[in-house]
C-alpha cells in the first residue's frame, strides 16, 4: 500500500493502483471512458486528466502508476480545463440524438457532459456521419451505430482480453476511425452483449432491448441468473410487471462484471402467464369430454384440499414428489420435509438437464478452471436441491422406474412443470401421465400442464425470493422483482399451505424463516444466516458501463459463504 | 535531385551518392566501405573493440538523433537495461526509415543511393547494443527503396557481412527490411514498434519507453537512418573528428538539410551542423526569382514557422533553431517567399494532419479535422469573426500533454505560429468573407460535400 494525496485528502491505495483509482478511492470523481478495471490501460480517451505535482503537463490519471507521496490535483483549474477540452472534442461530432438513443439515462457521455461540459457549443461545422456504419447489425445480439462511438475501445478490449475472440477492431483512422468487426466476421461470441454493456455510449446496443423501455423507468431487482449452475448475479430490470432485460450485477467472486448471452436473453422467458387460478378435475366436464380430461378453475381451498385428500389416501411408497433445480433451496427443502417426513415417501427426487458448457471469465473465482468459471447443469440450483435433501433421480430411482413403467404412483407431485426440457416432449409427458393423480406447479402452459389433474399457479422467479447454491457452493439470494397477480402464489407459499393441511408448516412463515429452519437441519448450511448471503452480490448498479462504480469494500460475507462449497459438496 | 555542399567542404554523408555504382556492394567496398565493420569484428578477439567502446565513442561524439527530437544518441543507447535486469530478452535495433514528415527527403537519398552506408551503421550500432536481429522499418510508400535495401541486404549476406558468426568473429547478426503500411504516425517510436509487430501503428503510453520494453516487449533502440550513418563515420574517424563539425559541444557533426519551396535549387544539402540559415539559402540559389523571403518552416511541417526576420541570424542546429522558438526537427526547410499565402499553406498542412491522425486520443482525433474544416471554410470565403480566435483556442487545448504522443503538438504548431505571426493575412480572408457576422456553416449543398469527401479519399 502506498499513501497518496488527492485534492488534499490523504488516501492509501494498493501498490499497483493508478492515479485514477487513487482519485476514486479518495472519493474524487474523475470522469473517464476508456478505463475499465478489467481491461488493459490504453489512456486514449484523455478524459481523466489531472495534474500531478512534479509533472509539468497534465496527465491522463489512468496511465500514471501511483508512488508513495504522490500529490494528485484532480480539481485544479488546469485539470478541469483539460477535461472540459476533451469533453468539447467528444461532443463536436457526437449526434444530439439522446431522445431516440437507448443509452440515454445510463450514458457516461451524457452524465459527464451534464456534470462538467461546456454550456455552449463552439462548433458550426457539419457533424461527422458514418453512412453504412450506423444502426447496423454486427452480430446476433448487438447493433452498432458508429455516429455515437467515442472510440474508447472498451468493446475491442473486451473481445480481445475477456472473451478472447477478438472480433472487433478499429478501421480507418483519424476522424474517420470506427470500431467494426473484422472483415467477414460477426460479433458472435458467448458473451457478445457484454460488449454493449461496457460501451459508455449508445454505439453498441442490444437488439433485444432496443427501443423497449427508457432506462429510467426500469426498476432493478437483485437476482441470480436462472440459466445454469454458475449463478451469475444479475439485475432483473422490469416495469409494470414486465421483465425487459437482465444485466450482469457485479460479483467479484462469481461472474465478475460479465454474464453470457444465453443467460441474459432468458429475460423474456420470465414474461407470460397462462394460469391465474388453480385448475382441478371436474366430473361434469369429464363426462362431457371424450378424452376424459375435463378441468375447471377453482380456488386454492378446493385445489389444495383435493391434493391433501389424494396424498393422505395414497400409500406413501406410491407417492412421487419431483423437486427442481429451478426452485430455491428453501422450496426444495420444504418439499423434502413435507413429502419425505410427513407423507413418508422415500421418493423425493429432482432431475436437471445437462446443458451446453457455460463459461464466465473470472480467473480469481474459487473453482475457476483455466481462467473461467464453468457450468454444465442447465439450471441454477441443482446443488441446492441436493443439499436440501431432494435426491438426484437415476435409472433405479422412483422417477427412473416411472419412466420404465415399473412404478405407477398413486400421486405424482411435480413442483416445477419445467423441471427439465423433456417436459416439452409428449412421449416423456405420457410416461409421467401414467401416475394415477398428477399435480403440477406451473406459470405457463406446457405439454405437462395440459395433461395434469391439478395445476397450481405459481409466480416464477420474478415473484419470489429465496436462495440458490451455485456450482462453487456459494449461497446466493435473489429478491422479489414484483408481486404476482392476486391469488397466484409462490412455490414456497403453495408448499406452506399444503403443509399446513398436514399440520406441519405454518403459512405465516417467510422465506427467511424457512432458511433459518433449513440452516438448523442441513449441516452444510449450519451457521448461515439469511442476511449473510444477501450481500454477496452488489446492489444493481446504475449503469452497466459504469457498474464498477459500486465496488466498495468490505465484503467480508463473501468469505463467510466461500466456506460453504466443501461442506455442501460433502452433504 | 542532386546533392550539394558548401564550397571547400568535403562531404561525408553524401560523399558517395553521385557515383554511378553507389548502390552496389562492390562499389561500396571499393570506396573503403565496411572497413569499420571488419575492423571492429577483427578487434573483438584482441579485446581492442568492445561494445562499450563503440557506445563511448558515440557518446563522446555528442551525436544527436537526426530523426527530429535531437535526443543524444549515445545516452539513448545506455537506457537499455543491463543483462542482469532484462534476463533472456534480446535487444532489438530498429532503423527508422519511415520518413514521412512533409518536406523531408534526406533518408531517401541514403536508401536509394547509398544503402550500404545505412547497413554498416546498423551493424556497428547492433554490435554496440548486443543486437542479434536488427530491423529497418521503411515507409510503406517507398517501394523502390525497399527493393534496393533488400538487394543490399542480400549482397551483404553473400559477402558474409551478415548472418551467423560474421567473418569468424562469433557475432551473429541478421537484418530484416520491413515495409510500413503507409502512415505518418508509423515513424513515432512506440507506433513503429506496434506496426513492426503487425498491429495498428498506434502510439502507446510511455513509460515504458521502447528502450525498456519495445518490440515484442524486449528492449528496443530506435534510430533514424541519418543517425546510424553518422555512427558509421564516427567509428571510421573517431569522436573528435565528428566534434570538429558544429558550432558548439552540443551540436556536432555533418548534417543533411532538405530545402524545398521557393528556392532556386531545392534539394538535399550537406553542411556542418550550425551553418547559418542565410548561407544555406544562398547555397540553394537564394529565394526563387529573387523575390523577398517571407516565412520559413525550419524542421518539417511540425515545426512552428518563422518570419524572415527571425531566420536572418539563425544558425541551423538543434539549439539554434530552438532559440528561435521552433525546432530543427528533420532539418526539412520549407522556404516561402512573398507570394506565399500563409492561410492557404496552414490549411494545406492542417489537412495533412487531419488525414494522418491515428484516431486514438480524443483531442487529436476530433481536433485535427476541426481545425482543417475551420481553415478550409476561412480560405473559401466562409469565415466568421470568431474563427481566428477559436482556431487558437482549439489548438491550445489539443497539445501540451493532452494526447499520448506529440502528433497533436505537431499539428497545432503551424496553426498557432501561422496565425500569431501572420494574423493580418487571416483577417484579410475574413474581410473578403461573404458574411462574417452570420453563423454561416460550410456549404450545405450535398453534392458539393460528397465531392469534397471523395476528394479527401474518404470512403464512406
Amino acid at each position: 500500500m502506498v499513501k497518496v494525496t488527492v485534492d488534499g485528502t490523504a488516501v492509501e491505495v494498493p501498490d499497483n493502483a493508478n492515479a485514477l483509482e487513487a482519485c476514486r478511492a479518495a472519493g474524487v470523481d474523475v470522469p473517464h471512458f476508456c478505463y475499465h478495471p478489467r481491461f488493459s490501460i490504453v489512456g486514449q480517451c484523455r478524459m481523466c486528466m489531472v495534474e500531478i505535482d512534479g509533472a509539468p503537463k497534465v496527465q491522463a490519471s489512468c496511465t500514471v502508476p501511483v508512488r508513495g507521496g504522490m500529490v494528485i490535483r484532480a480539481s485544479s483549474e488546469k485539470a478541469l480545463a483539460a477535461r472540459n477540452a476533451t469533453m468539447e472534442f467528444l461532443l463536436i461530432n457526437h449526434p444530439l440524438d439522446c431522445p431516440i438513443c437507448d443509452q440515454a439515462g445510463e450514458c457516461q457521455l451524457q452524465d459527464n457532459a451534464v456534470a462538467g461540459g461546456l454550456p455552449v457549443s463552439r462548433t458550426s461545422e457539419p457533424r461527422r456521419q458514418f453512412p453504412g456504419y450506423d444502426r447496423t447489425d454486427i452480430g446476433p445480439h448487438v447493433i452498432a451505430d458508429m455516429t455515437r462511438c467515442i472510440q474508447c475501445t472498451r468493446c475491442i478490449r473486451f473481445c480481445n482480453e475477456i472473451a478472447g475472440t477478438g472480433e472487433l477492431t478499429f478501421i480507418e483512422r483519424g476522424g474517420h476511425t470506427m470500431v467494426w468487426t473484422h472483415e467477414g466476421h460477426q460479433l458472435d461470441n458467448e458473451w457478445s452483449a457484454c460488449a454493449a454493456d461496457v460501451c459508455p455510449v449508445g454505439a453498441l446496443t442490444t437488439k433485444e432491448f432496443r427501443f423497449r423501455k427508457r432506462v429510467w423507468w426500469l426498476k432493478k431487482t437483485a437476482s441470480v441468473c436462472p440459466g445454469c449452475e454458475i449463478g451469475c448475479n444479475i439485475s432483473i430490470e422490469h416495469r409494470e410487471q414486465v421483465v425487459h432485460r437482465f444485466l450482469p450485477r457485479v460479483n467479484l467472486g462469481v461472474n465478475d462484471f460479465w454474464m453470457c448471452d444465453h443467460g441474459r436473453f432468458l429475460a423474456e422467458s420470465l414474461n407470460g402467464r397462462d394460469f391465474l387460478k388453480p385448475v382441478v378435475p371436474d366430473d361434469f366436464l369429464k363426462a362431457s369430454e371424450p378424452d376424459g380430461r375435463g378441468r375447471r378453475e377453482t380456488n386454492w381451498g378446493e385445489a389444495l384440499g383435493l391434493v391433501h385428500e389424494k396424498l393422505t389416501a395414497a400409500k406413501p411408497a406410491a407417492v412421487l414428489a419431483i423437486g427442481s433445480a429451478n426452485l430455491s433451496t428453501e422450496e426444495n427443502w420444504l418439499l423434502a420435509e413435507l413429502f419425505g417426513k410427513t407423507v413418508g415417501t422415500p421418493n423425493v427426487e429432482f432431475d436437471a438437464d445437462q446443458g451446453p458448457l457455460r463459461r464466465i471469465r473470472n480467473p480469481k473465482a474459487i473453482g475457476a478452471d483455466g481462467g473461467f468459471l464453468k457450468g454444465t447443469v442447465a439450471a441454477p440450483n441443482a446443488r441446492g436441491a441436493e443439499a436440501a435433501g431432494v435426491r438426484k433421480a437415476s435409472g433405479e430411482s422412483a422417477l427412473g422406474r416411472l419412466l420404465t413403467g415399473s412404478l405407477v404412483p398413486d400421486v405424482l407431485y411435480v413442483a416445477d412443470a419445467a423441471f427439465s426440457a423433456r417436459t416439452a416432449d409428449p412421449a416423456f409427458v405420457a410416461k409421467l401421465r401414467k401416475a394415477k393423480f398428477l399435480v403440477v406447479h406451473a406459470r405457463t402452459r406446457s405439454a405437462l400442464t395440459d395433461v395434469a389433474d391439478v395445476v397450481l399457479p405459481v409466480s416464477g422467479l420474478t415473484g419470489k425470493d429465496g436462495s440458490f447454491l451455485n456450482v462453487q457452493g456459494r449461497v446466493q439470494r435473489f429478491d422479489v422483482a414484483f408481486v404476482p397477480p392476486p391469488i397466484v402464489k409462490t412455490d414456497l407459499e403453495v408448499l406452506l399451505h399444503l403443509g399446513q393441511r398436514f399440520g406441519v408448516f405454518e403459512t405465516r412463515w417467510t422465506t427467511a424463516d424457512v432458511f433459518g429452519k433449513l440452516a438448523a437441519t442441513v449441516p452444510a448450511y449450519g451457521g448461515l444466516a439469511w442476511d449473510a448471503p444477501a450481500v454477496v452480490g452488489l446492489p444493481p448498479s446504475v449503469s452497466p458501463a459504469a457498474s464498477y462504480d459500486v465496488l466498495r469494500p468490505p465484503r467480508t460475507s463473501v468469505d463467510d459463504t466461500d466456506k460453504l462449497p466443501a461442506a455442501a459438496g460433502k452433504a | 535531385m542532386s546533392a550539394m555542399w558548401p564550397a571547400g567542404y568535403e562531404p561525408v554523408l553524401l560523399a558517395r551518392v553521385s557515383r554511378p555504382d553507389s548502390r552496389s556492394i562492390d562499389g561500396y567496398l571499393a570506396d573503403g566501405g565496411y572497413a569499420s565493420w571488419k575492423k571492429v569484428l577483427a578487434g573483438i578477439a584482441t579485446g581492442e573493440w568492445t561494445p562499450a567502446k563503440v557506445t563511448e565513442m558515440v557518446k563522446a561524439s555528442a551525436l544527436r538523433g537526426r530523426g527530429g527530437a535531437g535526443f543524444p544518441c549515445g545516452l539513448k543507447w545506455t537506457f537499455v537495461p543491463p543483462k542482469e535486469k532484462r534476463g533472456n530478452k534480446p535487444v532489438y535495433l530498429l532503423c527508422n526509415a519511415d520518413e514521412s514528415e512533409p518536406g523531408t527527403f534526406k533518408d531517401r537519398v541514403f536508401i536509394e543511393k547509398d544503402p550500404h552506408q545505412i547497413l554498416e551503421g546498423m551493424m556497428l550500432a547492433s554490435f554496440a547494443l548486443g543486437v542479434k536481429h536488427a530491423y529497418l522499418y521503411i515507409r510503406g510508400e517507398m517501394v523502390h527503396g525497399a527493393e534496393i535495401l533488400n538487394a543490399a541486404v542480400d549482397e551483404a549476406y553473400q559477402k558474409g557481412l551478415l548472418g551467423k558468426n560474421v567473418l569468424g568473429s562469433g557475432i551473429d547478426l541478421d537484418i530484416t527490411i520491413h515495409r510500413g503500411a503507409g502512415a505518418y504516425i508509423g515513424g513515432e517510436e512506440p507506433a513503429l514498434t506496434e506496426s513492426l509487430e503487425e498491429k495498428r501503428g498506434h502510439p502507446r503510453v510511455k513509460p515504458p519507453f521502447p528502450a525498456v520494453s519495445g518490440v515484442w516487449a524486449a528492449p528496443t533502440i530506435v534510430n533514424n537512418v541519418e543517425t546510424l550513418c553518422c555512427v558509421k563515420h564516427i567509428v571510421d574517424r573517431g569522436a573528435d573528428w565528428f566534434k570538429g563539425y558544429g558550432r558548439n559541444e552540443k551540436n556536432t557533426g555533418p548534417k543533411l538539410f532538405c530545402i524545398s519551396g521557393h528556392v532556386e535549387r531545392p534539394g538535399v544539402y550537406e553542411a556542418p551542423m550550425g551553418i547559418p540559415f542565410m548561407e544555406l539559402l544562398a547555397l540553394a540559389g537564394g529565394v526563387k526569382g529573387g523575390r523577398k523571403l517571407k516565412a520559413v518552416i525550419p524542421g518539417g511541417s511540425s515545426a512552428p514557422m518563422l518570419t524572415a526576420a527571425e531566420v536572418a541570424n539563425m544558425p541551423l542546429d538543434f539549439d539554434g533553431v530552438a532559440a528561435a522558438k521552433s525546432m530543427l526537427g528533420s532539418a526539412a526547410i520549407i522556404v516561402m517567399d512573398e507570394t506565399a499565402d500563409i492561410p492557404k499553406a496552414v490549411t494545406n498542412i492542417s489537412k495533412f494532419y487531419a488525414h494522418e491522425s491515428c484516431g486514438q486520443c480524443t483531442p487529436c482525433r476530433e481536433g485535427t479535422p476541426w481545425l482543417n474544416k475551420m481553415l478550409k471554410r476561412l480560405v473559401n470565403g466562409q469565415g466568421k469573426r470568431q474563427d481566428i480566435d477559436l482556431l487558437l483556442q482549439i489548438s491550445g487545448q489539443m497539445g501540451n500533454g493532452m494526447t499520448i504522443c506529440v502528433f497533436a503538438d505537431a499539428a497545432i504548431a503551424p496553426v498557432i505560429s501561422g496565425i500569431t505571426k501572420f494574423r493580418a493575412e487571416f483577417e484579410a480572408y475574413l474581410a473578403k468573407a461573404a458574411s462574417p457576422d452570420f453563423a454561416l456553416s460550410a456549404p450545405s449543398d450535398v453534392t458539393k460535400k460528397v465531392a469534397e469527401r471523395m476528394a479527401e479519399g474518404i470512403h464512406c
